[in-house]
């Protein structure tokens, strides 16, 4: 064997063991200054065998005049519906502009409080990056929580391995409190994070939007008012009917109200 | 996370497993395991030449399992029958039974190709025509079959023209066909290019293994840094043309110029660095294509080894200029078509190379009177920018999904344009920025400054070389975990 391939052997053992090495670190090298990522490697080699789940498939497309059809895997046991009044927070992207008043409306007709909590451009690791979620829980003591969030995520390549951990985060900052993800109202198909949402979330927790008809915005991405009210009317439906905490949400007579709102900017 | 043998087991064995969806990419950790593995080895078998052809043909069969499953049956069967072909036309004096022969390899080389690649687009056309409703057939393209069918046409052609002696051996036939290196994305290496070194056998010399090593990093500098993470930008804005503003999509389409660039060239950097670090001299695949004054030296400069197979066995096959303007004009418009049409089952793609297609042809007509002008820095500038202008537009069509997308995205940048986004997009998208800008200096960086870094690093002691891998492969794992937002601003 020539010297120049011994030393391009030594260069790359000596390489690839570093960062095998560094791999059993997963949360990165905190350097002070920095936070150095680590490979996958220990994780893609002693990773535990994964029992394969069964994943949701919407079973037709909900329209703003057809209630949703997003199903879950399995059905859960259908719960008795809670009919007292709750305190619900709800929290998320900017999707949150066309739910929110449509969900107040909910809350005033069947004597809920709801608070609504938007920060712009978030994602569920800006959520499950910090402890705001923990704060307002703490803030306002709610007694149950709609999330929407998915729509800034829908094309992050590898996104379990990137975001697992943050979604985690926020489902442990909610801890027993019942809620309801609202998956993202896909534009384009997505590289995970519906897929991702189903697997974490409680069963019975998340209301896939993938798949549903939806009009939208100029810009293309964010339903219009009245398709954003019209898939608040599938979620509400899907709480009440489908879902592993159902509450009282008959329909409000009117469009939309107003409820306490607190906005956060974008993260830069 | 449990370190058990059982899980490490079966998660080896997942991972060596047939999977369409984890091709083994030179980029990908795994690949760089095993070619770990495979080096000493083949230092070791290299001077036994029956060996090192058996071993590095296995290796390449695997590679391509890895990917493309039981499908590399049809590869060896391909393989098979234009040696077996090959053979009988050298035998041949008479002329019709050669050109029977050839024309008979041709056929069922690009026959696979089309069936495997075109009857969903064909059926697809047949059922907007005639308004059937059919279900597509669930094909799966085996990896490389667009690259190795045009090697094993152009070994058979250039042995029917009898520009090539056919090799006596199916090891070394398939050894050329299947080459690791150069089978998933070019380039496509001629049989004159690489029977010879198979046959000489010569070791890696120090300049081949480190300038190759040189070239593997570059490419993934390229491929895995820039151009994967221009793309994440890209996709976005390309998903949802409508949500963006004029200064936002011309960043799409500027991003994704220099995006098809990286990741293209980026990947062909890699396998001509692994081939030279075995010893066997591939030829260049791109040479700085967007310092190119017109579309033909773009043509010279792209994809050569592509440009380059088209030029030798469709254009000059057609005619190529010798029978007149107009026939040249529609021999160059037919090789583009197959061009554009090589690259993807679509019309989006025809329509790309159509582009092309009269780009050529305008440019082949205007020559005389372009000739003409003075050769000032003015001139080679505005040169320069139609021809940029016109491949970034044609690009555009190349990679929108539908063209009502391309349309969407074209007629945004100009209908929406408005300068003040241009500091705001700057100060949010400050990370992609400096990649897009560093990536464009480097392009227009002098030849002779690339080839003086690659010989210093040759020359440089272990350490540095250990230290550029690690740096490199650290830049990987950073770039790949960072994301880009899809909305900088939330109006509704």
């Amino acid at each position: 064997m020539s010297k120049a391939l011994r030393g391009l052997i030594g260069i790359l053992t000596a390489g690839l063991a570093i960062f095998a090495a560094l791999s059993f670190v997963p949360d990165g090298i905190d350097l002070g200054f920095a936070r150095l990522k680590t490979g996958s490697f220990a994780e893609t080699m002693f990773a535990a065998q994964k029992v394969p789940k069964p994943v949701a498939q919407p079973v037709g497309k909900g329209t703003d005049e057809q209630p949703g059809k997003a199903v879950q895997p399995s059905k859960p046991k259908k719960a008795a519906m809670d009919t007292t009044a709750k305190v619900i927070l709800f929290i998320g992207d900017s999707m949150l502009e066309g739910l929110g008043p449509r969900l107040a409306a909910y809350a005033n007709e069947n004597g809920h409080t709801l608070i609504n909590v938007i920060w712009y451009s978030s994602t569920t690791e800006v959520w499950g990056g910090c402890t705001r979620l923990k704060e307002r829980i703490a803030e306002f003591h709610p007694d149950y929580i709609f999330v929407c969030l998915g729509a800034n995520e829908l094309f992050v390549s590898d996104i379990k391995r990137k975001r697992q951990r943050y979604l985690d985060n926020m489902l442990a900052q909610i801890g027993d409190i019942p809620y309801v993800w609202i998956g993202p109202p896909n534009w384009k198909p997505d590289t995970g994070i519906n897929d991702m949402l189903q697997e974490s979330c409680a069963q019975g927790s998340f209301y896939l939007s993938n798949g549903q008809h939806f009009d939208r915005a100029k810009d293309g991405a964010h339903p219009t008012h009245a398709s954003a009210a019209a898939w608040c009317d599938r979620v509400c439906k899907w709480v009440m009917t489908q879902s592993a905490h159902p509450i009282k949400l008959n329909r409000p007579k009117v469009a939309k109200a107003r409820c306490r709102t607190i906005v956060y900017q974008p993260q830069r | 996370m449990d370190y058990s043998l059982t899980n490490l087991w079966h998660n080896l064995t997942a991972q060596l497993a047939y999977d369409p969806s984890q091709p083994l990419l030179f980029s990908s950790g795994l690949f760089w395991v095993l070619f770990l593995l495979f080096i000493p080895l083949y230092a070791w078998v290299k001077p036994r030449r029956t060996q090192m052809l058996l071993f590095v043909t296995a290796f390449s069969l695997f590679f391509f399992y890895k990917s493309s499953g039981w499908y590399l049956l049809f590869m060896v069967f391909t393989a098979t029958l234009d040696w077996l072909l090959a053979q009988r036309i050298a035998q041949s004096g008479d002329d019709r039974r050669r050109r029977w022969l050839m024309t008979l390899s041709v056929v069922c080389s690009a026959g696979l190709l089309v069936g495997f690649k075109y009857t969903n687009f064909v059926l697809w056309n047949i059922d907007a025509i005639i308004g059937r409703n059919f279900q597509p057939l669930d094909i799966v393209l085996p990896v490389g079959i667009s690259f190795y069918t045009f090697r094993t046409i152009s070994y058979v052609v250039d042995v029917y023209k009898r520009k090539l002696q056919p090799t006596d051996s199916l090891l070394e036939y398939l050894f050329f066909i299947s080459f690791f290196p150069c089978l998933i994305a070019g380039p496509i290496v001629r049989a004159t290019e690489l029977l010879p070194q198979i046959r000489q056998n010569k070791p890696a010399t120090r300049a081949m293994v480190y300038g190759g090593l040189w070239l593997v990093l570059m490419g993934v500098l390229k491929k895995a840094v820039a151009a994967d993470y221009i793309a994440q930008y890209v996709n976005i804005a390309f998903g949802n043309p409508a949500g963006y503003s004029g200064v936002e999509l011309l960043m799409a389409i500027l991003g994704y110029t220099m995006q098809i660039y990286l990741d293209f060239s980026g990947y062909s950097d890699m396998a001509i660095g692994l081939a030279s670090i075995m010893g066997f001299r591939l030829p260049k695949n791109f040479d700085f294509p967007y310092l190119s004054l017109n579309v033909t030296e773009f043509w010279r400069r792209w994809h050569m080894s592509l440009s380059f197979w088209l030029r030798d066995y469709v254009y000059i096959s057609l005619g190529g200029n010798r029978r007149g303007k107009r026939r040249q004009y529609l021999n160059l418009m037919a090789t583009m078509l197959i061009g554009g049409l090589w690259h993807g089952a679509a019309w989006k793609f025809i329509f790309w190379g159509a582009g092309h297609g009269g780009a050529l042809c305008l440019h082949k007509w205007l020559m005389p009177r372009l000739k003409a002008l003075p050769d000032t820095g003015w001139v080679r500038f505005v040169s320069w920018l139609l021809t940029f202008l016109v491949v970034s537009l044609l690009w555009v069509f190349f990679r929108a999904d539908t063209f009502g997308t391309a349309c969407d995205v074209i007629w945004g940048t100009v209908s929406r344009f408005d300068m003040a986004y241009l500091p705001v997009f700057a100060q949010v998208r400050n990370t992609w920025c400096i990649v897009m800008v560093l990536a464009f200096a480097l392009h227009f960086l002098p030849q002779a400054i690339w080839n003086d870094l690659r010989r210093r690093f040759i020359r440089s002691p272990w350490w540095v070389k250990l230290l550029a891998f690690v740096i490199v492969v650290q830049l990987v794992l950073e770039f790949a975990a960072a994301d880009v937002q899809p909305f900088i601003y939330a109006q509704f």
